[in-house]
């Protein structure tokens, strides 16, 4: 068997050299080069691709003595008088690098930028990378990088490398350039019918389940790598608070459906958020509280699904994008703090305010009289239409606006001429 | 009553649109008056719902004052303003009448749809019955058709339940796949049910008949903010409410773009979060401006 893979092998690589050859071969009658100057022209001057060649790990033309197989001898219209953009040079060979309606693809490879990772001319490094193992993943992934440092309970494939489980260009049938779908990923390792992994799931036959609702792939800080926000029955190894009993012939099943489940332990919250005259829709949607919370683990704090803005902006774009373009920043939005002015769940008043009146919800915040001594409240109408009182909202909007100040208007004497119209010039 | 036309806000002679507003013009709306208070001066607050019988009647669901508030429009002149409240009804959100005079009522704080007689006095509720599967009904939004089929868009089993008279179940559609959030729905004349999708300003629809929804269009983000509300007219245009961006926007029945008019602002003319509309067979449009606390009038033209 090993014969006939060395065999297979040496074909392999002799049919790839013979094409590499026979492609230089066709530049250098493309260039009329003089007989035995191919390869060896081009490093008269570049003294300095001498050194270069001498790395351990050549790309195939440079080898081959093929420059002419990515620059253009006499005049190019691309840096570098590359064949080709920049972005597209290295497509002309490796074409099938992102399969044909792959899952996901990096971006930096979906872009073009070989570059980033790999030296177009030799490294020290296999695959002509820049850098070796996660050094190279973790220079643009700088926040993971971080966090697989400094977790307290690492993932092993981690360590290894990120391409254990990620494929670096493409992945034809999975999110994430993952190389294979979870959890089929996941018990390529993790054997679901050793006892230890059976009984670390309380008996829950899990081998079919998303192991990454749970569980963070990357390491954390909670033992067995759980997310850092773990659910209590979860933590406490209740899985039957909410699912059936692992004998039962249904055990993943949840004993009550949507809010119903949840309100077993936070009908406190449940009831007051239920008793508002207005409930945040999602909450009474069929995905109930998992519209937005996840029911076992989560990176986020209130097990929440993603961070906020994300999540928030997943239904609300429009004003997630319209604090991005503002050119004035709402803390409380850039830093994704929603809950600050808005109750998630339910409220009295329009906006899902936390506070009845705008000038109170504000005013928790910003002290009016040291803004502005501008009169404010009930018993000031706007005269753009009598049926207003005069608040923070008549003049700002607070998820920002294309002008300094959250105003909705290029300077301020506009926004005061709009009520103010004797100062109109 | 001399009070109540004082506080009405007169005819504007211009409306003020942004030019981006203009870019398509298909359809015209020109404001005619706006309304802030009931016949004894109460002013309305934070009003979601309006509805309108196509004679002389039109309901307003005046939400921050938890009632409803009727008015008779007639010759151009929206007249009366008498309000109804009701223990039963403490935060209406979106109303509408039915070919026998009654008027139905989403209460927000319930979510039950209230049904109250011609004359305002409560009738019951509207609470399904047969209807399939362990959870309940979330009545998110609700229409009643010529034929006084309710039409009910349950958001907690995703689908839309036909109901008769009596309340009973007659026919249930599941939402379409992949839907973001479903805010509205509306039955056409010509018995077609649409649906719109606020996430990913999308409509869809069910063709009279059949049991399942497609995409009546491409999605309409281009033209659309965030829509909450939709509308057709007897000829089967669609209208659609940009809550988010105050605005009105029109497609064929086809689904292909007509026009965008309205735009977002205080002054008359402009709208600042609208809820729910309603338009008359002679072409005037009622608008619940909720966040400027006012009704406002149009006329709607191609």
């Amino acid at each position: 068997m090993k014969v006939y893979l060395s065999l297979v092998m040496s074909l392999l690589v002799a049919v790839f050299l013979t094409v590499t050859t026979v492609h230089a071969q066709d530049n250098a009658l493309k260039f009329k080069l003089k007989p035995g100057a191919s390869g060896k022209l081009c490093l008269k001057c570049h003294v300095a691709t001498q050194e270069t060649v001498k790395k351990p790990f050549v790309h195939t033309p440079l080898k081959t003595g093929d420059c002419a197989g990515c620059h253009n001898p006499h005049t190019s219209s691309h840096g570098k008088l590359l064949a080709e953009e920049t972005a597209n040079i290295c497509s002309l060979c490796h074409s099938s690098v992102i399969p044909k309606d792959a899952r996901s693809a990096h971006k930096v490879v979906a872009e073009g930028g070989c570059m980033k990772c790999h030296d177009p001319h030799a490294a020290t490094t296999k695959f002509n990378l820049v850098k070796g193992g996660n050094d190279l993943c973790f220079a643009c992934h700088k926040a993971m990088g971080e966090t697989v440092a400094k977790v307290k309970f690492k993932h092993s494939p981690v360590g290894k490398g990120c391409l254990t489980c990620h494929d670096p260009h493409a992945s034809a049938k999975n999110g994430f350039l993952l190389k294979n779908d979870v959890p089929a990923l996941c018990v390529g390792c993790h054997k679901t019918d050793k006892p230890i992994f059976v009984k670390a799931h309380m008996n829950y036959p899990v081998a079919n389940s998303r192991c990454t609702s749970c569980h963070d792939p990357h390491g954390s800080d909670v033992a067995g790598i759980l997310y850092n926000t773990v659910h209590k029955p979860i933590a406490s190894k209740m899985c039957n608070q909410c699912h059936e009993e692992s004998t039962s012939p249904s055990p993943l099943k949840v004993k009550r459906s949507g809010t119903d489940l949840c309100k077993g332990c936070h009908s406190t919250m449940v009831n007051q958020a239920f008793g508002k005259n207005r409930v945040h829709w999602p909450l009474l949607s069929k995905e109930g509280c998992l519209s937005c919370h996840g029911p076992h683990a989560s990176k986020q704090k209130g097990l929440l699904k993603q961070d906020a803005l994300t999540l928030c902006g997943s239904c609300h774009k429009d004003t997630i994008t319209r604090q991005e373009k503002s050119m004035t920043k709402h803390e409380p939005i850039s830093s994704g703090n929603c809950a600050a002015c808005h109750d998630p769940h339910g409220s009295d008043g329009v906006y899902l305010f936390k506070k009845a009146s705008v000038v109170d919800m504000c005013g928790t915040c910003h002290d009016w009289q040291k803004h502005s001594t501008h009169p404010l409240g009930e018993k000031v109408r706007d005269p753009r239409s009598r049926s207003l009182s005069v608040q923070c909202l008549s003049c700002h909007r607070s998820h920002g606006t294309e002008y300094k100040h959250f105003i909705p208007f290029a300077t301020t004497t506009e926004l005061c001429t709009q009520c103010h119209e004797t100062f109109k010039r | 009553m001399r009070r109540f036309i004082a506080r009405c806000i007169g005819t504007a002679a211009v409306l003020t649109i942004p030019l981006g507003a203009l870019a398509a013009e298909g359809f015209k709306v020109k404001p005619l008056q706006a309304v802030i208070a009931d016949e004894k001066g109460g002013e309305l607050k934070f009003p979601e719902g309006v509805a309108c019988d196509g004679k002389s009647l039109l309901v307003v669901a005046d939400t921050g004052n938890g009632r409803l508030v009727r008015y008779t429009y007639q010759d151009e002149s929206l007249k009366g303003g008498s309000e109804i409240k009701l223990p039963q009804l403490t935060y209406p959100l979106r109303v509408q009448v039915a070919p026998t005079g009654a008027i139905f009522a989403l209460d927000g704080k319930q979510r039950r749809i209230v049904r109250l007689n011609a004359d305002g006095t409560f009738a019951g509720y509207v609470d399904p019955k047969g209807v399939t599967g362990e959870q309940g009904v979330v009545p998110r939004s609700f229409r009643v058709d010529g034929a006084g089929s309710i039409w009910i868009l349950d958001i907690l089993g995703a689908r839309v339940l036909q109901l008769n008279g009596e309340g009973n179940v007659q026919r249930q559609l599941e939402f379409p796949k992949n839907y973001g959030f479903i805010s509205d729905l509306e039955v056409t004349s010509a018995g077609d049910v649409l649906l719109l999708d606020s996430n990913s300003a999308l409509v869809f629809v069910a063709r009279k008949g059949e049991g399942t929804f497609i995409p009546l269009s491409q999605s309409l983000r281009d033209y659309l903010v965030y829509p909450t509300y939709l509308m057709t007219d007897s000829r089967g245009m669609i209208y659609i409410v940009d809550q988010n961006g105050g605005a009105l926007i029109a497609l064929g029945a086809d689904g292909s773009f007509v026009g965008r008019q309205l735009a977002m602002g205080t002054k008359s003319g402009l709208l600042n979060y609208p809820g729910q509309v309603c338009l008359t067979p002679a072409g005037t449009l009622f608008v619940a401006d909720r966040n400027n606390s006012r009704l406002q009038l149009f006329t709607l033209g191609r």
